[in-house]
């Protein structure tokens, strides 16, 4: 056996030497090439997975605020509407309101001024009558101070001229 | 001159330590590989540069590879610095005793004259040293897997003499593996240094040339097919039997 591991060049030195470089090739590259690589290669690999999830995510998300914003402006838009007819509704029943009053303010307003015509009317009767009860006596006294030939004439132009004022 | 050799020949002494061309061939590629690996570390980022890309094609590949024999990263990321270093180590060295120089170098003159760099695999020690290692560590992981103990009982079985007769053969076909391990990664490839040798010989232009080609493709294929061995090898004995997994 010795023999034939001799005559095949087999020995344990040689057998040491060579498993010592495998080992030492071992241990080189699973310290500067397999650990850090594998490591690098599972954390692209988390990476990608990560950024692939996260753009589902936000694409997700993007919907949503989408449908949201869609909702929301439905929503605006029906409050705006309904806001507009409530406003239009308020609106007609102020400008109702309004016309009322301002009816109602009128016939307030043409009844103190007709009010007020009569008044004024009443004084102004009132103030001619005594006025002209003041010229009749006025005129009555200057009669029987005349002479009865001259107060006709007088008394008539008088009265003619007077009337006219 | 034609000088072939079956052993690999000292050419000088650590001590009284012999380093044979092989073994100093072998070492050249552990420093070659060593090299790259220190290169490939201060480069290493996130985003590739080219050196990085090819390593990364290759493991991502060998991954791939060692995912569909395992059905598990985890698995293949576990074995895969054996049977990668074994794969690297073994096409780097046969790659290196094709270079020009290697066999042709020689120290001393005439019938004395001998290579100072001879290819790592055309020497049995190396050959050897890389089978019992892989068939080692085929059990060692085994053994981290099922237990000492029912490894151990693989191959002494003493439940019945059927059982017995089985674990003997176990035995048996875990040296045979070694063997064949050893001897058929040495023969292809002392096989293809003889033969360049005696094409260089006989015709040294041109004719050589599809032989070097040849024997490229030779040096990968027995570097992959000695890992490819060492990853079914590891895939059998990590993987309880059926009947074994029941008794679990």
């Amino acid at each position: 056996m010795q023999q034939l591991l001799s005559q095949l060049g087999i020995n344990w030195e040689l057998l040491i030497s060579q498993a010592v470089n495998f080992a030492l090739l071992l241990i080189i590259l699973r310290i500067f090439v397999y650990k850090p690589l594998l490591k690098l290669l599972r954390d692209r690999r988390a990476r990608i997975e990560e950024g692939l999830m996260k753009a589902d995510e936000a694409d997700r998300r993007l919907h949503e605020v989408d449908l949201l914003g869609k909702e929301k402006m439905k929503e605006a838009e029906s409050k705006a509407i309904a806001i507009l007819k409530k406003t239009e509704g308020d609106a007609k029943e102020l400008e109702a309101r309004l016309l009322g009053e301002i009816k109602r303010k009128e016939g307030e307003e043409s009844a103190l001024a007709a009010a007020r015509l009569k008044a004024q009317e009443e004084e102004s009767r009132r103030a001619m009558e005594k006025e002209a009860a003041a010229l009749v006596r006025a005129a009555l006294v200057r009669t029987v101070e005349l002479a009865p030939e001259k107060i006709d004439d007088a008394l008539i132009a008088r009265a003619v001229k007077e009337s006219q004022a | 001159m034609l000088n072939i050799s079956l052993r690999a020949e000292t050419i000088f002494y650590i001590g009284t330590w012999p380093v044979t061309n092989a073994v100093l061939l072998a070492f050249i590629a552990v420093i070659l590989l060593t090299v790259i690996a220190v290169t490939l570390r201060k480069k290493l980022a996130m985003a590739p540069g080219m050196l990085q890309n090819v390593v990364e094609v290759v493991v991502e590949s060998s991954l791939g590879f060692m995912d569909d024999v395992f059905g598990s990263r985890d698995r293949s990321e576990k074995y895969f610095p054996l049977v990668f270093t074994i794969f690297i180590f073994v096409i780097t060295s046969n790659y290196l005793g094709l270079l020009p120089g290697v066999s042709s170098i020689t120290l001393g003159h005439g019938a004395d004259a001998i290579p100072l760099l001879r290819s790592p695999a055309s020497d049995l020690n190396f050959t050897l040293a890389i089978a019992l290692i892989a068939v080692t560590m085929v059990n060692v992981f085994s053994a981290a897997i099922v237990g000492i103990r029912d490894r151990v009982g693989v191959f002494f079985n003493i439940k019945g003499p059927i059982q017995f007769f089985v674990g003997l053969l176990e035995l048996l076909s875990e040296f045979a593996r070694i063997i064949s391990f050893t001897f058929r990664l040495f023969g292809n490839v002392f096989a293809g240094e003889v033969l360049l040798a005696i094409m260089a010989l006989l015709v040294p232009y041109l004719i050589p040339l599809p032989f070097m080609f040849l024997e490229l493709f030779v040096g990968f294929i027995q570097a992959f097919i000695f890992a490819m061995l060492t990853l079914v090898f590891i895939q059998l004995a990590v993987t309880p039997h059926e009947g074994e997994e029941a008794g679990h």
